[in-house]
């Protein structure tokens, strides 16, 4: 397997006020095309800094990040979000669903700015496989938590990204809607060989995934 | 889809929304209303002036073309000499009041000759005067000023009673004997102004050149020509009066428009981490936030030419002498003014939306 993510020394340092926060103090990781990996750690560890650096949302301060061969280091803003258009996929822990649009839209605006257009097939096979054909006129309001999530997660993978950054997917859902989101998340790795690195706090969560990543004060501790 | 998501977030914001389209509506409105009313007036005050039926005007040196701000009277007797002009077929003398309560003209009129020049009056109601404080008004200040044949008028400090009627559409909306006029003004045998008709129109310029050889003091104008003249750009700060209103108007818009889709950018910091955590450039997000600015200029451009045309026809059921000409080419101008002064206030906002750091947006609260 060809490695999907790799970073050298990895380094972020956020300036709050006068005061410089250290997020990510040299973190050193590879990951391969096709794993399932859980980033696990306390509040404040750099897990979300990290995701945000392997998502190109934020450039990191020094070290290497190659994401699919593409290093970010030397990427502008406008490269990075190019890169992110057809590569990436996020999910997040609030589902972060345009509240204006229905969940058809919601899916349908990926592909939109992605810029290859309305792929019907690709939709109908990824509602289909998230069971939400039924709620696809409904707006983020008149979902349930769950079911904003699987719009979430359809919109993440509807352009077929490389790589699926996942950040506490299941912060904000009951047991039940969890298992089911984990289930789906799963499901795309092992039927679409689906590349995953989902950042959780919950144990269950990450004995889901193939490999857990340990965190804390920004270094990996265990992998 | 970008369509969609502007449209939906236009409908999910519907005060924002209605009020944005109503100061577009306003600025559109307010630039065609006074913009019609100045031309209005001044085509309205020509038009009534080619109305008399002359052809050419004969006034002292040096007189404004606005006719109610000519001075110094000429002798009457001008009025015989240029009757033996050859090609002359009337002369009618008008001695021109500056009634400052309505801010109107009123021609002090040598009723045989004007009539000889104009054809004569329409009445609608009564008839020619008889007594030396008759007074004729056209039929729309009549009917702005709810007046009746017979009734008693203050005008010029003197009361007069209204003997006539008339239809409107020569010269000025009121009318008294010149003999009156005179006495009014303290002059004896003047007038402001000889209306000169000649026998074919096509004779105009050869009249001109020789009532021009005839009286060198005198300034002799074509009426055609004086025409050409009567328009709001030739007015001394009519062109300066609409542009202050135009750039107040516009710059109403272009406020109103900057305060919405500032608000609505800090509102929605969120959902634009949202588009960009998807992969939307910089130019995506401004292309969305101007187009969403665009529609609610469409939205309000519309709204303006409703209120525009309401507007006009409450003014002219309350004020009939007033004229408002709503034209296409203006309404054509301050659609573009108003686009413009919308695109230029969303601009800012959308810059700063692009700008936004995808992270600390996605966190907003």
């Amino acid at each position: 397997m060809e490695p999907i993510i790799e970073t050298h020394g990895l380094k972020k340092i956020y300036h709050v006020g006068k005061v410089e926060v250290e997020a990510l103090r040299g973190v050193d990781c590879i990951i391969h095309e096709g794993e399932f990996v859980a980033v696990v750690g306390p509040s404040g560890c750099g897990k979300s800094t990290f995701l945000h650096i392997l998502g190109g949302l934020t450039g990191p301060t020094s070290g290497r990040v190659l994401v699919d061969g593409n290093d970010f280091t030397h990427m502008s803003d406008a490269d990075r979000t190019r890169f992110r258009r057809h590569k990436i996929g996020f999910v997040f822990q609030r589902f972060n669903l345009l509240p204006t649009l229905t969940a058809r839209n919601n899916i349908a605006i990926a592909q939109h700015i992605q810029g290859n257009g309305f792929n019907p097939h690709r939709f109908q096979a990824v509602v289909e496989m998230l069971g939400i054909q039924a709620k696809l006129d409904h707006r983020p309001y008149a979902l349930s938590g769950g079911e904003q999530q699987r719009v979430a997660i359809a919109r993440a993978v509807i352009c077929d990204p490389k790589l699926l950054l996942a950040d506490e997917p299941t912060g904000n859902l009951d047991t039940e809607n969890s298992q089911t989101v984990l289930n789906m998340i799963r499901g795309l790795n092992k039927t679409f060989g689906q590349t995953v690195l989902m950042i959780t706090h919950n144990p269950e969560a990450a004995a889901v995934a193939d490999r857990t990543i340990h965190m804390r004060d920004g270094r990996i501790i265990s992998d | 889809m970008v369509n969609k998501l502007i449209v939906s977030n236009i409908l999910y914001r519907p005060v924002r929304t209605a009020l944005s389209a109503l100061a577009v509506a306003m600025e559109v409105a307010m630039v065609m209303l006074f913009v019609g009313l100045a031309h209005g007036l001044v085509n309205d005050s020509a038009h009534r002036q080619e109305g008399v039926g002359a052809d050419v005007m004969v006034q002292p040196s040096g007189s404004s073309f606005l006719l109610a701000f000519s001075q110094s009277p000429m002798p009457l007797t001008i009025g015989g000499r240029l009757e033996q002009v050859p090609h002359v077929l009337a002369v009618a003398p008008t001695l021109i009041l500056f009634n400052t309560g309505a801010l109107s003209m009123v021609y002090g009129i040598d009723m045989d000759s004007f009539n000889r020049v104009s054809g004569g009056f329409a009445y609608h109601a009564g008839g020619p005067f008889t007594k030396p404080y008759n007074l004729l008004v056209d039929d729309l200040y009549a009917k702005s000023k709810h007046i009746k044949v017979g009734q008693t008028v203050d005008l010029l400090n003197h009361q007069f009673t209204v003997s006539g009627i008339v239809e409107h559409g020569k010269g000025a909306r009121l009318f008294i004997p010149l003999p009156t006029a005179e006495d009014l003004l303290q002059v004896k045998d003047r007038a402001t102004i000889f209306w000169v008709k000649c026998t074919e129109p096509a004779y105009t310029d050869k009249v001109v050149g020789a009532i021009r050889q005839l009286l060198p003091q005198c300034q002799v104008t074509a009426v055609k020509e004086w025409m050409s003249l009567m328009t709001s750009n030739n007015l001394p700060g009519l062109n300066v009066f609409t542009t202050v209103i135009i750039v107040i108007a516009v710059g109403i818009g272009f406020l109103v428009i900057f305060l919405s889709m500032y608000t609505t950018i800090t509102e929605r910091t969120r959902e634009i981490g949202i588009l960009k955590s998807l992969g939307a450039s910089k130019g995506y997000i401004i292309a969305v936030i101007l187009r969403e600015a665009s529609l609610l200029s469409a939205v309000g451009i519309l709204a303006g030419y409703g209120v525009a045309l309401i507007t006009r026809k409450l003014i002219l059921a309350n004020f009939p002498t007033l004229v408002i000409e709503l034209t296409m080419l203006w309404a054509g101008y301050a659609a573009v003014l108003a686009i413009a002064g919308s695109l230029l206030g969303a601009f800012y906002p959308a810059m700063r939306a692009a700008q936004l750091d995808p992270v600390d947006a996605l966190a907003y609260e």
